[in-house]
């Protein structure tokens, strides 16, 4: 059997729980910084559209402020999870305990998904105060940001076990996730950038997922729908065959 | 009685460093086993390879028959291991832990066990504070309710009292000997000496990554052919030098107590002698060989490689 509901459910539970006793920090904290956002450029471009999409700037916005604050959240839960238990030494229960490999992958996933999704929901109803709330397909919206917060949280998984410090997964988060996320085209669109960007863009995975629940929003977007579903998609099935195989490695947490 | 566990073959190595060479090893059902070695004998890479802490890099292990790599699942739930480490989980009360870590094993509403537990550990009064406000011994006695928490066949306790104190001690080894009453294997690795001296039936001597020895606590001890005799006088012992000149011993301080280190053999040649001195005696004790004599002789502790 490869989930056992109880061991399985209880990891989920402790995920969450986890979060949950430090919400301010976790779930209220990350909104200020997008509330900021909001109301910046709400303000200072309220009478701006955006070229080639010809809608008020703060509609192109919202879905990839959205998208920003699920993939910030559904890292740090799994890296900082993972890292706090190799420093706390509690790692060991992980491994002592009988869950298998699919297990740990999806308890810790699921546990980053959901904080994710819960910073995500939240930003959302904060955003309806500035542009009304319209989302042109709700479910596609809903079905890409759950795969979106499970790649995330599974590169969190990454980044909290290859780290053997704290620091180490700001190098993730600061290099790599910021940029990206920055660069993705939250703010603007890529079909707008001069000459090689708009290229150079195309191999930015953000950009896909961006760009994809902006279509679900607004319906319309840089790329086909289809193909940015089809990279999102297949980045999550990669992402979760490799965690499953750190976990069953026992990837610098076995010596 | 049945195999609790059996470890053939054994090896582990980190770089050139032989941590564990081919080890042997069976444990009964229902026996109080103790694991001994000085630093770095083992002890601690073989529970972790028991556990799933620490990879193998040959060899088999089976937990109540089961193999520790295929049957995984069932083998944890069989083992309750108290890591040496003191660790915690901050996040979550003393009760909440518990209950998270019944969950792990896949139980369910595991309140009557946990209550049991923090009864039996006395931390009742601390269930429903987090760990950072325990105290050190506290701290200890959660981890050991963590590891029982899910009522494993075998417990095994790396190093569970150290720095812990006495009245604690003492009080779990009571709750670990009825636990073993109970039918529960215990496998104990520890610096007391002591300790395993009072509560193990048998022993393994590890050192530098290999079993040394394996055998009941009695067959270890009596396998060191030594008797220490103290003998007080009524009177100041003066002189004695002359009259036991064949035998060596040690005159205490105030030079009415002597101490005689002999052979089994030559235990009533002794007393015969020192009947012969016609001095008054006021107290008599033999004593025998301690577990620390056989450990010191089987891992060289007190030898010329030291």
């Amino acid at each position: 059997m490869i989930i056992n509901n109880i061991t399985f459910f209880s990891l989920v539970k402790r995920e969450v729980a986890r979060f949950s006793k430090v919400a301010i920090q976790t779930i209220f904290a990350p909104l200020i910084s997008t509330g900021l956002y909001l109301i910046i450029f709400s303000y200072s471009f309220q009478n701006r559209e955006v070229a080639g999409y010809g809608i008020p700037y703060i509609d192109f916005i919202v879905p990839g402020l959205i998208m920003m604050s699920l993939i910030q959240n559904s890292f740090a839960n799994t890296s900082s999870s993972l890292i706090g238990a190799k420093y706390n030494g509690i790692i060991i229960d992980f491994l002592l305990a009988p869950f298998s490999y699919i297990e740990l992958t999806l308890g810790f996933m699921i546990g980053g998904m959901v904080r994710g999704l819960v910073v995500g929901s939240v930003t959302y109803l904060v955003a309806t105060f500035f542009y009304g709330g319209a989302v042109a397909y709700p479910f596609l919206a809903l079905f890409y940001a759950i795969l979106v917060s499970s790649i995330f949280s599974l590169f969190g998984i990454v980044a909290g076990l290859w780290a053997e410090k704290f620091d180490h997964v700001s190098i993730f988060s600061n290099f790599f996730i910021t940029p990206l996320t920055f660069l993705s085209g939250v703010f603007y669109s890529v079909k707008g950038l001069p000459g090689i960007w708009s290229e150079v863009s195309l191999f930015n995975p953000v950009f896909y997922m961006v760009d994809a629940v902006r279509f679900a929003f607004i319906g319309q977007s840089d790329m086909a729908p289809a193909f940015s579903a089809l990279i999102i998609g297949s980045l999550a099935v990669i992402l979760l065959l490799v965690v499953t195989y750190l976990f069953k490695i026992g990837y610098k947490v076995k010596s | 009685m049945s195999t609790a566990i059996k470890i053939r073959g054994i090896n582990k190595s980190y770089g050139n460093l032989q941590a564990l060479d081919d080890i042997n090893l069976e444990i009964e059902k229902g026996e109080f086993f103790g694991l001994l070695g000085p630093n770095g004998a083992g002890k601690s890479t073989l529970i972790g390879i028991l556990g799933g802490l620490v990879h193998k890099d040959s060899g088999k292990i089976t937990v109540l028959g089961n193999d520790i790599i295929s049957d995984y699942r069932e083998t944890k739930k069989s083992l309750g291991i108290v890591p040496q480490e003191i660790t915690f989980d901050p996040y979550f009360t003393v009760r909440e832990t518990l209950d998270m870590y019944s969950g792990y094993f896949g139980i369910k509403n595991n309140t009557d066990k946990i209550n049991e537990l923090l009864e039996a550990l006395s931390l009742t009064d601390k269930a429903e504070i987090g760990p950072r406000q325990l105290s050190g011994g506290m701290k200890r006695r959660l981890l050991i309710a963590k590891a029982l928490v899910h009522d494993p066949e075998i417990i095994v306790l790396d190093e569970p009292t150290a720095g812990v104190d006495v009245e604690l001690r003492n009080s779990l080894w009571e709750y670990v000997i009825q636990l073993n009453k109970e039918g529960k294997t215990i496998i104990l690795t520890t610096h007391y000496l002591e300790e395993a001296e009072a509560l193990c039936d048998r022993i393994a001597i590890m050192n530098k990554g290999k079993i040394v020895k394996v055998d009941s606590k009695e067959n270890l001890i009596n396998s060191i052919d030594k008797k220490i005799i103290k003998l007080k006088f009524a009177d100041l012992a003066h002189g004695l030098e002359e009259e036991l000149i064949e035998i060596d011993f040690k005159l205490n301080d105030d030079q009415r107590q002597i101490e005689i280190e002999t052979a089994k053999q030559d235990l009533d040649k002794i007393l015969r002698k020192i009947n012969d001195l016609n001095l008054d005696i006021v107290d008599i004790d033999i004593e025998s060989a301690k577990l620390e004599d056989v450990f010191i002789k089987l891992t060289n502790l007190g030898g010329d490689d030291n």
